[in-house]
């Protein structure tokens, strides 16, 4: 009986290692495809005028819709951000979802907001909206009032009130790049097939910024949040980047994705049942389009940037990566209908099943490795040797992903210009590997057991405020 | 599993091997990042340098044409790229004789560019397409017209925009013979690069509308890029084109050139296509009869504001401000129900347009 204990953990040990090293070599070859296309990108963004290519032509109206939720810290600062937006036509609908703190008031007070009429255009069922809110100072902003129904419910309110063939979500906490627009619009006028195209989001934590834009780029000084650049690069510049070169791009961040209206107001909108409705879209957009036979596109864009706020202590952000855990279990499990399925094509049958076994599985199988690993050590049976060089293989691995991601932004977008920036980035990508990587791990099993147990609800989520430049606060520009 | 080994030993191995690679890889990430920042710093001091060598004397240069020869000689064999990249970017923000001055500041160099439309990487093709669309027209008119052929779609849409301009007419019928490889593009889009071209053009789209042998995504282009240019010559064509039209498309974006360039005695035939069974349609009649109609018409409008479908009821009521029933609908605006609530919501977009 305990030889068969013994010989199970070990065979057990292998799984994991087999496991560890099949997700990171998938990690490293969308690095890869990354690598080509981000290359062929920055040369494209060279023989392409962007500005004039959406500014001189017909440049498809849009709608940003921001839902706000207790957001009295950044609302402003982040709507002034929309406002300074560089695009030709849009409009901006934030959705104050049953606040309980000053948001609407700082809303109202800063922009001049007044009740106005403005019927909705689709019927997505939503929680009441109270009023409709329009800003004497600035015509292309609303505000939608209603009680609280989540984010997915206000986005779906926005929706319902959006009058333009595309429309952009957005976090009403994020800060859009001026440019941003024009560049996220750019799938949409070279691609009559496109329906759905997502951004980058970038930790704002530690820059400047000034009238909504952050002026000066900068790591954090809380080393949880500069750890989160790092995982922030690896998400958009590696992951997303490589999925898109694949054809098989599977999530849109919530904080900055452009959408056709009428593809998801047929898909019947946001999922208000799922706390990442932002992934359950995507996959959903998939399904419906291949299912009706809708000839489509998702793109992922790595330029158009949209800054954000990231949590510093630990307990917020434990909540933070349960809920996305959640999310994607949640999404996965509602569509595992399209896991290894022919019929949903590449997404069917390379990214829902990477997603599937080693995104959302992967916590419980590194965990409970964690666990036959320590098992096998103290109980005397562990081979030493085999033991020392998978932790290598560990370290090793999780540095080249890291250093991947930062080579990828040096080839691109060189956001960090700081010498100091890049060293210390460097360095990240050795460190987060003892304690970070493990406590993440455990964060996303807390996530999963709850998707299981069917825990739902956001985890409040405690935001600083942006680090506003000094001057514009003593110059009293806060509206 | 080699022989003599244990399974933890041949483990060691493969995982020892792996060690070694992933190092390898992680050194080379490194190094190439570090190599990226030095290229990329050096590259930034080298583009310093030169803008503050040549932003005055191109400064000059534009205000005064015929200082454009001192230019030259501040232009070293080494950086002549540079300097027609440096010219391109000045372009983008002057129009006119300025713009033909930038062009005669960049002639000397565009030889080279014209070497690189035959690179194989289609980006160098799309820069060197387009900077020779920018600055080197009539010159290298064949190079960019090859653009449009170039298995690239990236390429050939630059090329396009290239040709698709007011000052150079003579290019429209080629640009409109290769408009088919771009039947993937956004059609608003395509609609706005042919109405670029100019009214010298209309002709041409007007012929091609008229054509019912013309493909329908197409014809719904031109009508799109004639709407954009407002040409009044194609209100009758796009009436009679409605007459066979059955692609919806095509019917939307006549209604839209005729809600822009129509006459009053083009109501009639929009007011039987305001009670289409496609809501799209209907929301498009009812948009034209707004612009078009008169008092006369305010019943089917006001009716068409309880349309089931949102859409259809609201182009309902922009039309009815757009005929002449403001009133009207101030009235409405005072009762309760959805349509008063529309008639509230379009006269306050009214006052805020």
């Amino acid at each position: 009986m305990t030889q068969a204990f013994w010989t199970v953990i070990g065979a057990f040990n292998y799984l994991v290692l087999f496991y560890f090293i099949v997700l990171h070599v998938v990690y490293l070859a969308t690095s890869f495809f990354a690598f080509g296309a981000l290359r062929r990108y920055a040369l494209r963004l060279k023989s392409l005028d962007l500005t004039d290519l959406v500014t001189s032509a017909w440049a498809p109206p849009i709608t940003l819709i921001a839902p706000a939720f207790n957001e009295e810290a950044n609302c402003v600062e982040s709507v002034r951000s929309l406002l300074t937006l560089e695009y030709p036509e849009y409009g901006i609908l934030v959705v104050n979802d049953g606040s309980t703190d000053g948001t609407i008031e700082r809303l109202t007070a800063a922009f001049d907001l007044h009740e106005a009429h403005r019927l909705p255009t689709s019927d997505i069922a939503t929680e009441p909206v109270r009023r409709v809110l329009h800003s004497r100072r600035h015509p292309n902003l609303w505000v939608i009032d209603k009680d609280n129904g989540g984010k997915a419910d206000a986005l779906n309110a926005g929706l319902n009130h959006c009058h333009t063939p595309l429309f952009c979500a957005l976090d009403a906490d994020s800060l859009i790049e001026p440019e941003a627009l024009i560049r996220i619009v750019r799938p949409f006028l070279e691609d009559a097939d496109a329906i759905a195209a997502g951004g980058v989001l970038r930790i704002a934590n530690g820059c400047v910024v000034s009238r909504g834009r952050v002026v000066e780029v900068k790591m954090p000084r809380n080393f949880l949040a500069q750890l989160q650049v790092l995982e922030y690069l690896r998400a958009f510049l590696s992951g997303r980047m490589g999925w898109d070169a694949l054809g098989a791009t599977l999530v849109i961040s919530g904080a900055f994705g452009l959408f056709k209206r009428e593809v998801v107001v047929d898909a019947g909108g946001y999922s208000t049942d799922t706390v990442g409705e932002d992934m359950e879209l995507v996959v959903r957009l998939h399904r419906h389009c291949r299912e009706k036979g809708i000839p489509y596109r998702i793109h992922f864009v790595p330029d158009p940037v949209a800054w954000t706020e990231c949590p510093e202590s630990v307990s917020v952000l434990s909540r933070q990566r349960d809920r996305w855990q959640r999310g994607l279990f949640q999404s996965l499990m509602r569509h595992r209908k399209m896991l290894f399925n022919p019929a949903y094509g590449r997404v069917g049958l390379v990214a829902y099943p990477f997603f599937f076994f080693l995104e959302m599985l992967g916590p419980v199988i590194e965990l409970l490795g964690y666990f036959s690993f320590t098992l096998t050590i103290l109980a005397g049976r562990a081979e030493w040797p085999l033991v020392i060089a998978f932790l290598c293989v560990a370290i090793v691995l999780g540095g080249a992903l890291s250093l991947s991601a930062v080579a990828l932004e040096e080839l691109s977008f060189r956001r960090y210009p700081r010498i100091s920036d890049l060293l210390r980035l460097f360095s990240l990508a050795l460190l987060e590997n003892f304690g970070y990587r493990q406590l993440s791990v455990w964060w996303r099993l807390k996530g999963t057991v709850s998707a299981v147990r069917g825990v739902k609800g956001w985890g409040a989520m405690t935001r600083k405020g942006f680090t506003v430049d000094e001057e514009e606060v003593a110059a009293g520009v806060e509206s | 599993m080699a022989e003599g080994l244990t399974v933890a030993q041949t483990a060691f191995v493969v995982l020892s091997v792996i060690i070694v690679a992933l190092f390898a890889v992680t050194m080379a990430f490194s190094t190439y990042t570090i190599v990226l920042r030095i290229r990329n710093e050096r590259r930034d001091r080298l583009w310093r340098d030169l803008t503050e060598r040549w932003e005055a004397p191109v400064l000059d240069a534009i205000m005064d044409p015929e200082a454009v020869p001192s230019v030259w000689p501040q232009v070293p064999d080494r950086y002549r790229l540079h300097f027609v990249q440096f010219v391109l970017e000045y372009t983008r923000r002057v129009r006119g004789e300025e713009r033909r001055t930038l062009a005669r500041l960049a002639e000397p160099y565009l030889d080279g560019i014209a070497e690189r439309v035959d690179d194989r990487r289609a980006e160098i093709r799309t820069r060197a397409v387009q900077t020779l669309g920018t600055l080197g027209l009539p010159k290298y008119a064949d190079q960019v017209i090859a653009g449009l052929d170039d298995p690239s779609p990236l390429v050939s849409m630059v090329a396009a925009r290239s040709l698709a301009r007011r000052d150079h007419p003579e290019f429209a019928p080629v640009v409109m013979k290769h408009l088919a490889r771009f039947d993937g593009w956004n059609p608003r889009f395509l609609a706005s690069m042919l109405a670029a071209m100019g009214p010298e053009a209309s002709q041409t789209f007007r012929q091609s509308l008229a054509d019912p042998a013309t493909p329908a995504w197409l014809r719904a282009v031109e009508a799109e890029a004639l709407r954009m240019q407002l040409d009044p010559a194609s209100g009758d064509i796009a009436v009679e084109a409605l007459g066979n039209a059955t692609n919806r498309e095509l019917v939307a974006s006549l209604l839209r050139l005729i809600a822009a360039v129509g006459r009053p005695e083009h109501v009639s035939l929009i007011r039987g296509i305001c009670t289409d069974e496609d809501p799209v349609i209907r929301a498009h009649a009812l948009h034209a009869l707004g612009e078009l109609g008169t008092d006369a018409d305010l019943p089917l409008l006001l009716d068409a504001m309880s349309d089931p479908s949102p859409w259809v009821a609201l182009h309902a009521a922009r039309g009815v401000r757009e005929a002449g029933g403001s009133k009207v609908l101030v009235e409405l605006a005072r009762s309760d129900g959805v349509p008063a609530r529309l008639a509230g919501q379009v006269l306050h977009e009214g006052a805020h347009s």
